[in-house]
């Protein structure tokens, strides 16, 4: 009996193994789509990345223009303090929340029929389809919730515990 | 003590989250200064020279600026005595707080090159700056020269007002001005930044062995 409960045991360790793994992997990933996608829009013009976000129709150009200025930056930074798990999750909540953002912008344009020829999402080169980048989105989605829940593994927020 | 060592901790990551994100600004800034910034390309009639050039020459000019127009000769030299060592791509960068038709004139010269005659016109743009550079009233010489080189001028009016003609020079003027460039003429030769004809000459003649070992007919051994 007691043999019985200690391999019900490692069981429920080796599955809490699996899902921490998971967190990380996601964390990761989440991390380094944040990074590059910030990288790639500051060291290009930000008119460009607010030509793209003009072409949502949500925004006029002046705003655009501003959203363009500020969201890179905060994709660097989230991403960043996400890989290195510093407040990890309100960083993994922080990027599910912008990823939940552009779904929606990505969903109206969908639904509205705009010719979006670049989503923007990785500065204004060209891009995949709106249902297509729609669905990566929500994967990253998923990972974010995963990193959310199990991501601090390997994590400065760890170390403080 | 067990909410002091809570506090504790979140002061230690905040200043680790500040370090990350301040280590990244100035990585990003540098990263900019240091032209490490990927470049549009240009129009093909702004484009001089083989893609395989040994001296790739990003010049960002104004056709109203002095020192652009001394530059743009030393450059159609250099291009004549090393034709299959130097491509230069031109950009513009119209200084319009200081030239009033600058933004006009390339705008003028794209459509011009989109007809055919870009060098042809903008020889003429740089030969007469002095008397459509700073003038209040829109200059008639844009309209002078189309007519002297048989350009289509309807045509080129209603490109160099295009919303997709302007947007390409307002993307090309914030190009430049994430690359650092704030004044006229401004190279970038392999990368390496240089301002003004001075500037040019002497980063070419730092150049001048990879040059002339590439004007060299093939077969001959370079000079040791």
């Amino acid at each position: 009996m007691p043999g019985e409960i200690i391999s019900g045991m490692e069981t429920m360790d080796s599955k809490t193994n699996i899902w921490k793994a998971a967190g990380l992997l996601a964390r990761l990933a989440v991390g380094g789509v944040f990074i590059y996608a910030g990288t790639i829009k500051l060291l290009a013009p930000a008119e460009e990345f607010a030509y793209a976000i003009e072409t949502y129709k949500v925004t006029g150009p002046q705003l655009s223009l501003w959203a363009a200025y500020v969201m890179p930056w905060l994709e660097l930074y989230a991403g960043l303090l996400l890989v290195a798990g510093i407040f990890t999750r309100f960083n993994a909540a922080l990027c599910g929340a912008l990823l939940l953002f552009f779904e929606a912008l990505l969903a109206q344009a969908w639904l509205r029929g705009l010719p979006v020829t670049s989503c923007g999402c990785f500065g204004s080169g060209g891009s995949n389809s709106l249902p297509v980048e729609f669905l990566q989105n929500l994967v990253f989605l998923a990972l974010a919730y995963l990193a959310y829940r199990f991501g601090r593994l390997f994590s400065a927020d760890s170390k403080a515990d | 003590m067990g909410y002091t060592k809570i506090m504790r901790d979140n002061v230690r990551l905040a200043a680790l989250a500040g370090a990350v994100m301040f280590l990244a600004t100035i990585a990003v800034l540098l990263a900019r200064q240091l032209a490490l910034v990927p470049s549009r390309p240009a129009p093909g009639f702004r484009t001089f020279g083989p893609p395989d050039a040994v001296v790739k020459i990003e010049e960002y000019s104004d056709y109203a600026c002095g020192a652009c127009r001394g530059a743009a000769g030393k450059l159609e030299e250099m291009l004549k005595i090393y034709p299959g060592g130097i491509r230069l791509t031109l950009k513009h960068y119209p200084l319009v707080n200081i030239h009033p038709w600058s933004l006009d004139a390339a705008a003028y010269a794209d459509c011009a090159g989109e007809q055919g005659k870009f060098k042809a016109y903008t020889a003429r743009l740089f030969e007469s700056q002095e008397k459509w550079g700073r003038t209040a009233r829109k200059p008639g010489e844009f309209e002078a020269f189309a007519r002297e080189l048989s350009l289509d001028w309807p045509a080129m009016q209603a490109c160099a007002a295009s919303p997709q003609t302007r947007q390409r020079l307002k993307l090309e003027m914030a190009e430049g001005d994430l690359k650092g460039v704030s004044a006229t003429p401004t190279f970038f030769i392999n990368g390496k930044r240089a301002v003004g004809p001075g500037q040019l000459l002497e980063q070419l003649r730092k150049l001048d062995k990879l040059l002339e070992n590439r004007n060299k007919p093939a077969g001959e051994c370079p000079e040791k």
